[in-house]
């Protein structure tokens, strides 16, 4: 029987999985957008980031824009493949449950 | 792996799908200016009967183009996607478009012959709807898009009342129906996004 695959615990989490699925079709994406499509509180979307951002999956640039403080995030190229592994893995299991 | 395992993977692979689709389906949150443009063009024509006919409609498209102009700039700036990016280009392209050819028709004086004119600017609000329609996989966008090139073709016939008419419905239906319906879809995608990712 094929060993079943580990899912990554970084991308498991629902908000940070939520967040870099919404990374994953944006070339770039404010905190306020994010936390508007996820619905989350600053905080505790401002943990999730930090996390993903210390894994290497998020990159963010700070900005001043007409005098208001900016926060970009954007998905980097170790975000996006983890997220590819991540839902390989994730059909997989599906299918081994699936199947039996 | 237990039923309770499956159901949260299941729920994993949902969240994924649910929030890739809020990153495209962006012309929900667009539904204002087809409401916008359609008060603009019943505005418009309400304005040419009354006789103002020549700068009833360049003066209701600018005072337009300003106002959307000013409400995009008090707007949050939206994530840059490629899908955005292909929509907001057919658009564009739309407005320019019209924005060149309407006020070189008005001064050739070929703008009086309203069969062509309707036909013209309905069969290009036709082909921006049916374009965006296709890109999105939207048969809400693509059954307006149809609507447009119908009245487009009906237009070239009848008497120029009629095709007025035609024109009118078809601005009910495709600008201002369409633009609630999408406002009251975004609506709700966005309270079910809320529902949907919370950690």
């Amino acid at each position: 029987m094929p060993e079943l695959p580990e899912l990554n615990p970084v991308v498991h989490g629902k908000l940070r999985l939520a967040v870099l699925s919404l990374l994953a079709t944006a070339d770039e994406a404010e905190f306020t957008w994010l936390r508007a499509q996820t619905g989350s509180t600053d905080g505790n979307l401002g943990a999730q980031l930090m996390k993903l951002e210390e894994a290497g999956y998020v990159a963010v640039e700070k900005k001043f824009v007409q005098r208001k403080p900016q926060t970009l995030y954007r998905m980097t190229e170790a975000g996006r493949q983890a997220l590819t592994e991540y839902v390989q893995a994730l059909k997989q299991l599906l299918g081994s449950a699936i199947g039996g | 792996m237990d039923a309770m395992e499956t159901q949260e993977l299941k729920e994993r692979l949902a969240l994924i799908e649910q929030m890739m689709m809020a990153g495209r389906r962006s012309t929900e949150n667009w539904g204002w200016t087809f409401v916008l443009w359609g008060v603009a063009y019943y505005v418009a024509i309400g304005w040419s009967a009354l006789g103002a006919a020549s700068y009833a409609w360049p003066v209701t498209m600018v005072a337009t183009c300003v106002l959307m102009g000013v409400f995009l700039a008090r707007r949050d700036r939206k994530p840059n996607t490629t899908m955005n990016r292909a929509i907001i280009g057919v658009w564009i392209a739309l407005g320019v478009t019209m924005m060149a050819l309407m006020p070189a028709l008005a001064i050739s004086g070929r703008f009086a012959d309203a069969h062509g004119s309707i036909a013209v600017v309905c069969a290009l609000l036709g082909m921006a709807n049916g374009a965006s329609g296709i890109v999105l996989r939207w048969r809400l966008q693509i059954a307006s898009a149809c609507v447009w090139w119908v009245s487009s073709i009906v237009a070239c016939f009848g008497s120029q009342m009629q095709a007025l008419v035609v024109f009118m419905v078809a601005i009910f239906f495709c600008q201002i129906g369409f633009g609630i319906a999408c406002m009251m879809a975004g609506a709700r995608e966005a309270r079910g996004m809320k529902d949907g990712a919370h950690a």
